[in-house]
């Protein structure tokens, strides 16, 4: 169960990397933008249902 | 030339060299030979990279210990899930997948269901031909073992432009036993497998299912999805904690009828398995400098994987950002910056 979903950005060109996504248990994955990946359909039913990803794009 | 001929037939045959002895190889004599005939992956549960036990499983809908083999319940019980070593005897496994109910639920929720499954690429399927008037039968072998004997619900569930299903059901005669099941599904002809890297034909093996599944009449025939039909007399697995079931030895193949379990090396079977999971570990994987402080290093994956994987499990040393592609990801930090293990998922 996913308990946050965080965008993360590239050291190098401060390009959007993927999700950084925490799970109810600690558990963290990073998740790609990519829709074939089974963890970011989960995202977006997350989002669905409301929640919201954290997006701190680095200045 | 006898020698000669007999290690040949050991080889190439499933029959052994009797199969020769008139100095002709028929195409029956060939029945075992490796040709990636079982569309099932890992049907012996010789895999298992990311351990051999879990227990306390609930809820969920993800892979615990052998690989390929997602395990989905809702409100129905608390599992322990295993490779185990327990086998049919004299079968050639070594493996089983067990799935141990630890908290019993008796009654179970409407939309109550404990599931072993498999998910099957489209791409692996366009030789089945579905979707057309020679849309291929396929026909489904395994050993189960388990104490609660009756019947128990295999529902083949296609999704592609839309949601196609059929289900067939078996029984379990006799507790404690290792029994080999065979079923035999039609093509559907209605629809075809998207040809792509998604997971078009999903296999369930049901273990429970609550009233939502069972209410309508058993899915026999390939029919649009309906809940209420996909498996009606299904036993409750979860209704005790002395309940369990082994199963091995599976396998999903072209036509109406069941060869030999095709046994692929380790090795093979290993490889076929990275495709979807990979765990990385034991070596230091340092990173080179890119900028100044900033380090960037590369990770190749063994084999490139289905889709962009998910990392986790990555450790190392001042791993600041990790970015997964399909064949290698990368990771950025400060200066001495390295990782020591990851996971790459890119699971259906």
């Amino acid at each position: 169960m996913i308990d946050t979903v965080e965008k993360k950005y590239s050291l190098l060109d401060n390009s959007f990397q993927n999700f950084k996504v925490t799970k109810q248990d600690g558990t963290i994955i990073f998740v790609p933008n990519d829709e074939a990946n089974r963890h970011y359909k989960e995202i977006q039913e997350w989002v669905a249902k409301g929640n919201t990803v954290i997006d701190n794009p680095p200045e | 030339m006898g020698s000669i001929t007999r290690s040949f037939a050991n080889l190439i045959t499933a029959n052994g060299p009797s199969a020769v002895a008139d100095g002709s190889v028929t195409a029956a004599d060939i029945s075992g030979n490796i040709n990636f005939r079982n569309i099932i992956i890992n049907g012996d549960m010789s895999i298992a990279q990311r351990g051999t036990s879990a227990s306390g499983i609930t809820d969920g809908n993800t892979y615990h210990t052998v690989d390929r083999m997602r395990t989905q319940i809702t409100t129905a019980g608390t599992w322990t899930q295993s490779q185990s070593t327990d086998v049919p005897t004299g079968q050639g496994f070594a493996k089983s997948l067990k799935m141990d109910c630890t908290t019993a639920d008796a009654s179970l929720d409407a939309d109550g269901l404990v599931i072993v499954r498999q998910d099957i690429e489209g791409q692996n399927l366009q030789y089945l031909k579905y979707g057309t008037s020679n849309a291929e039968s396929i026909t489904m072998s395994f050993w189960v073992k388990s104490n609660k004997t009756g019947t128990y619900i295999i529902w083949l569930y296609a999704s592609n432009a839309s949601n196609r299903q059929i289900s067939k059901s078996y029984t379990i005669n006799s507790a404690d036993t290792w029994e080999k099941k065979t079923i035999t599904f039609a093509g559907d002809t209605a629809q075809a497998f998207t040809n792509d890297n998604e997971g078009r034909l999903r296999m369930y093996f049901f273990l429970a299912a609550g009233s939502n599944s069972q209410s309508g009449t058993l899915a026999t025939s390939w029919e649009d999805f309906v809940k209420a039909n996909r498996a009606v007399g299904q036993v409750n697995l979860a209704d005790s904690t002395s309940n369990y079931i082994n199963i091995t030895g599976v396998q999903l193949e072209a036509g109406t009828t069941a060869s030999d379990f095709e046994n692929v090396p380790y090795d093979v079977n290993l490889q076929r398995c990275f495709r979807y999971f990979e765990k990385f570990g034991g070596g230091n994987i340092h990173g080179g400098s890119y900028n100044g402080a900033t380090t960037i290093g590369h990770v190749q994956y063994k084999v490139k994987k289905r889709a962009t994987p998910t990392l986790s499990g990555v450790t190392g040393n001042n791993v600041s950002t990790t970015v997964a592609g399909i064949d290698n990801f990368h990771f950025t930090g400060t200066q001495p910056s390295y990782v020591v293990a990851a996971s790459m998922d890119s699971e259906l």
